[in-house]
């Protein structure tokens, strides 16, 4: 039976890309081309190579020296952890942890000054804000009410010359008898003959009429 | 099924022997790589114990390969005995954890070396004209 998390953390994947898929298999011979292909063996000279020598021992000493260190470390940080449980250090500990709480304390108290003295500037920007929308708001009603009062008042004024229901019968009259004609001719030079009956003159007259005159 | 994660599942063996190795992260011509501590005898394939940094060894915008260490791990593991592999080991010389590593020293002076002969070839090439010109 396999378990569940046996599967969830293993260390191994379900899935493995392998690196040699686009490589020659193993077992197959040197290809006929590169039988007699000796490679060429890189060329290190004689004080390169001193040199190197002497650089490689200084740092695999030094490393030597600094692994001991971090191994010599780790021994006496796992001493320490248990050697924790004593007096001594349990009060060091407890003092350790009153300072830390002192100093925070200080800190959230100069935090909180700073907040509070921000907060208040920006209380203070907010309500300037909404003084000047409240300001803009009242002028704008302002306006709008003035407006509507003058057209209120230009209608008052136009009103003495509706026709309601007890003068229909008299402009109805007036009407009758004063008919308008709003037809009108025009010629070739832009004068207009007003009404429907107006005999046009013709040429003849028209030069007749310049000579009179 | 998911896959263990990249930065470690944290489940090894106490005794078998460790290594800090750089592992490809990265896709096709995108290198990127985990510097994780993990078996010895694994395969960069198989999960590791832990990640303790990360190297992108492609210059960004200011031309700077970015690497980054987990250095208080790093000791604790070093503590433990994990072996380093020397591209990390060059990488942690560089950054002063450690010792500048040979192998820094020699590409830095083959480096050198190239150049200087290339330069010397480029001033022996600009002398020859000048004579042809002059002849």
């Amino acid at each position: 039976m396999i378990s569940r998390n046996s599967i969830l953390k293993r260390t191994w994947p379900m899935l493995l890309q392998c690196a040699e898929a686009h490589r020659k298999p193993r077992w197959l011979p040197v290809a006929k081309s590169k039988i007699y292909r000796i490679p060429k063996r890189p060329v290190v000279s004689e004080e390169e190579r001193i040199e190197l020598l002497r650089i490689n021992n200084n740092y695999k000493t030094q490393m030597r020296a600094i692994r001991r260190f971090y191994h010599e470390e780790m021994i006496k940080e796992r001493s320490t952890l248990e050697s924790a449980s004593s007096e001594m250090s349990q009060r060091l500990e407890a003092e350790e942890w009153e300072r830390c709480v002192q100093l925070n304390d200080k800190w959230n108290a100069q935090v909180a000054a700073e907040r509070e003295e921000r907060r208040k500037k920006e209380f203070e920007k907010m309500e300037e804000y909404a003084l000047a929308r409240i300001e803009a708001k009242d002028k704008e009603l302002k306006e709008k009410i003035a407006q509507a009062s003058e057209r209120i008042r230009r209608q008052k004024e136009l009103s003495t010359t509706f026709i309601t229901p007890e003068t229909l019968d008299e402009a109805i009259d007036h009407a009758l008898a004063n008919p308008t004609d709003y037809n009108f001719a025009i010629d070739l030079e832009g004068q207009q003959y007003l009404g429907r009956d107006i005999p046009i003159p013709s040429k003849e007259q028209k030069r007749k009429a310049a000579e009179n005159n | 099924m998911p896959l263990p994660p990249a930065s470690g599942t944290g489940r090894y063996f106490v005794k078998a022997a460790k290594s800090i190795r750089l592992i490809r992260q990265g896709c096709t011509n995108r290198p990127f790589f985990h510097i994780s501590v993990t078996h010895r005898k694994r395969l960069n394939s198989q999960p590791v114990i832990e990640q303790l940094g990360s190297y992108d060894p492609m210059p960004n915008f200011n031309n700077e390969k970015l690497v980054a260490l987990n250095l208080e791990r790093i000791k604790f593991w070093l503590g433990h005995g994990a072996h380093v592999s020397p591209p990390v080991a060059e990488l942690l010389g560089l950054a002063g954890f450690f010792p500048i590593h040979p192998r820094s020293y020699m590409t830095a002076w083959r480096n050198r070396r190239t150049e200087r002969e290339n330069s010397e070839k480029q001033k022996e090439a600009e002398a020859a004209a000048k004579t042809a010109d002059a002849a």
